[in-house]
């Protein structure tokens, strides 16, 4: 009887644990929590005959970290003179970032003084307040190509501002190759531009590249008027990559069906003799037992 | 000369007095604590331990590398003196091969283990690469315990029959196990030919299988290319270090079990002289080897080298270092040059000395190199940089050692530790030939 009424206690102060619980949810349901403020990054780039788009990344304070803003849908807005056109909405990845590829360039118009003002904007949620990013741009065009002098090859550059058609001189293009982990620059890390808007710079030998192809590029890299702008130049003046994978073969380093042959003879051969000779023992075992 | 009834009676087991059953019961403790920790280590994953990605072998592996040296001694030392016809070799030879089937048992369980998830044991060998040093200890460690069983099993095969008859009236059970183990020994021609054509076949074979053990585990080390370990000395310098801490096991348990079970008359003070002349010798040429892994580097070793050095010698890792060399190496080498050094305690006092001296050699071997990888260790926390043992690690290892000393205990318990026919024959070969040079 003393048990039973043990339980029913125990049983009762459980359902008491519980309601009151619940009842704290709710009132932790209506604790006002401070909301933080998304800082919003924005850059342009331009890639000659291939694509136009805006980076965004997503930050912001909470405590004393900096954390990426995640899973954040953003509206990217053209503003020509006082109006607003939707270009389309972008959402941000785990690091925070974002890529909005505009489909069409014609689609965005300029200002009156040329210049391209595009707004990205965030309407804010339960954790981050609104917030928005505008930059302005005007759009530029490099125009490059490969030649050949005396036997050494150039990689030729003009940089045209696209608002007044006209050349740019005096601003700094950078020339690279492409590579796995960083580009390597070719020549002096910065070339300014003649009064032709040219650079004229020599390609040296030796550069290694997959069929002897470099993928050259020539960058007006994040100016303040014209964003990032950057020509992509596929050259064959590198030297060929030999494969020398062993991938295929048997080798040491292989995976198990690539074995290499010895390995598979005479360790084999080893362990057989081994287990052989314990087999022939444990019979002795039997026949001791037998005789 | 003892009589024949004299020597059973002396040398068949007897039964645990007090402090037996306090020492077995210690053990047990531990190995319940340990195994606690490893059911907790089973649920919540490698996370108890400190092994992360830079320290990924730490005390399981180097506690592995001990028992895969001492487990050597047993078996290898014991062929060669069967071989030579060393005939003081009687009275140790079952104390080393017990030593040597325990400690290769737990070599193997101490690998799994440290696999964190047993369950995938299966895969190493449906995926088992021959390429691989990891797949060579998988093949090796078993047929070791194979060998050391049976090298075990076959001389014990004549005293298990005078235990059968020894124990028929006082103790009828235990009597009927030690008749069904004798395999119905009766001392028959042909079954002591099969039994000396069977031991011989396995002294011969446990010797390049004993080398091969070694030197595979000394090669899961100098086949990774990292500093401290990329070394061609690594094969010979295991294969003496094993030697050493062997020995040193040998000589401790000696003097235990000559001591508890009053075998003053069968161990005597010769067989601890002639095992700490065998232990200097050891000791000396593992001394050798480790001026040839420590010193010549010292002279040419590039940048990365020369940190890991600087961190034994003079650095993080300096008193478990000098502590192996001095307390475990060349403090031995002195007391063993001496007659005294090489009395029973003394001995014992030294064996101590060198197995623990031993064990540390291991974790010197194992943690430090792990810690200076040739890349920077970069971006991660603090406590990467270094490593010592969690407690589950200190538990399931101090489990592992127990549970190899509480298999040695048992086995030391139910089987004659002196080998009794062995040393009755010796005894009437001996007396045949004084009766000889008399008449």
């Amino acid at each position: 009887m003393k048990n039973q009424l043990k339980i029913r206690f125990i049983f009762l102060a459980l359902i008491g644990l519980f309601l009151s619980s619940a009842g704290f949810q709710d009132l932790y349901a209506q604790t006002k929590v401070k909301k933080n403020k998304v800082r919003l990054k924005v850059n342009y780039f331009k890639i000659m005959d291939h694509e136009v788009y805006f980076k965004i990344q997503a930050g912001a304070r909470v405590g004393s970290d900096n954390v990426n803003v995640s899973n954040i849908d953003l509206a990217v807005i053209n503003e020509v003179d006082g109006e607003e056109f939707e270009l389309g909405t972008a959402t941000t990845n785990m690091k925070g970032e974002s890529k909005f590829v505009l489909e069409n360039f014609n689609l965005l118009k300029p200002d009156s003084s040329n210049f391209y003002n595009v707004t990205v904007s965030f309407k804010g949620n339960d954790a981050f307040t609104k917030a928005s990013k505008s930059i302005s741009f005007k759009d530029a065009a490099i125009k490059a190509e490969l030649i050949t002098k005396d036997s050494v090859n150039y990689i030729k550059a003009t940089l045209i501002d696209k608002s007044i058609d006209s050349v740019m001189d005096n601003m700094s293009l950078t020339v690279q190759a492409q590579r796995l982990f960083k580009p390597l620059y070719i020549g002096d890390e910065f070339n300014v531009t003649d009064e032709n808007g040219m650079i004229v710079v020599p390609i040296e030998e030796g550069i290694p590249g997959i069929d002897g192809n470099l993928n050259l590029e020539v960058v007006l890299m994040d100016s303040d008027d014209f964003g990032t702008v950057k020509a992509i130049l596929v050259a064959p003046v590198g030297t060929p990559i030999v494969d020398e994978s062993t991938f295929d073969q048997r080798k040491m380093w292989s995976s198990r069906n690539k074995t290499p042959i010895f390995l598979l003879i005479f360790p084999n051969l080893i362990i057989l003799a081994m287990w052989g000779l314990i087999i022939y023992l444990t019979t002795n075992l039997f026949k001791i037992s037998k005789s | 000369m003892k009589n024949y009834d004299t020597i059973v009676n002396d040398l068949a087991p007897k039964k645990f007095g007090k402090r037996g059953t306090i020492w077995t019961t210690f053990l047990l403790i531990i190995i319940i604590a340990g195994f606690v920790a490893y059911i907790d280590q089973l649920r919540k994953g490698l996370e108890v331990t400190n092994l992360r990605d830079y320290a990924l072998w730490g005390i399981y592996i180097s506690n592995f590398v001990f028992f895969v040296a001492t487990s050597f001694v047993g078996s290898v030392t014991v062929a060669i003196l069967r071989l030579t016809n060393n005939t003081w070799r009687t009275p140790l030879v079952r104390i080393a091969e017990i030593i040597s089937l325990a400690c290769i048992i737990m070599a193997g369980l101490t690998i799994i283990i440290d696999m964190g998830r047993p369950d995938r044991m299966l895969n190493l060998f449906i995926h088992a690469r021959l390429q691989s040093p990891i797949t060579w200890d998988v093949i090796i460690v078993p047929t070791y315990v194979a060998l050391s069983f049976l090298l075990l099993y076959f001389p014990l095969l004549p005293d298990l029959a005078i235990l059968k008859k020894y124990f028929e009236k006082s103790k009828p059970k235990l009597s009927k196990w030690y008749g069904i183990l004798s395999l119905n020994w009766t001392g028959s021609v042909a079954q002591k030919a099969i039994q000396s054509k069977s031991i011989k076949i396995i002294a011969i074979m446990i010797i390049p299988v004993g080398i091969l053990l070694q030197t595979i585990d000394a090669w899961l080390f100098s086949t990774t290319y990292r500093v401290g370990w990329d070394s061609t000395n690594m094969g010979a310098y295991f294969i003496s270090g094993a030697f050493v801490a062997g020995v040193g096991a040998l000589v401790t348990l000696m003097y235990i079990i000559r001591k508890v079970r009053k075998l003053e008359d069968y161990i005597t003070e010769f067989h601890f002289d002639k095992l700490g002349k065998y232990l200097a010798l050891a000791c000396l040429t593992y001394l050798y080897f480790n001026v040839n892994e420590y010193l010549i580097p010292i002279f040419t070793a590039p940048v990365q080298e020369d940190i890991h050095l600087n961190t034994l010698i003079s650095g993080e890792y300096a008193p478990l270092f000098w502590f192996a060399q001095i307390v475990g190496l060349i403090l031995p080498i002195i007391l063993l040059l001496f007659k005294s050094g090489r009395k029973p305690l003394s001995m014992f006092i030294i064996g101590m000395m060198v197995v623990v001296g031993s064990w540390w050699k291991r974790y010197i071997i194992v943690t430090p190199t792990l810690l200076h990888p040739f890349l920077p260790i970069e971006g991660v926390p603090e406590s990467w940089h270094h490593y010592f043992p969690s407690m589950h690690e200190w538990l399931i290892t101090a489990s592992n050692l127990a549970t190899a000393l509480l298999i040695i205990t048992l086995m030391v318990r139910f089987i004659p530790v002196v080998p009794i026919q062995r040393t009755a024959d010796e005894g009437e070969e001996t007396l045949k030939t004084n009766n000889k040079v008399e008449s």
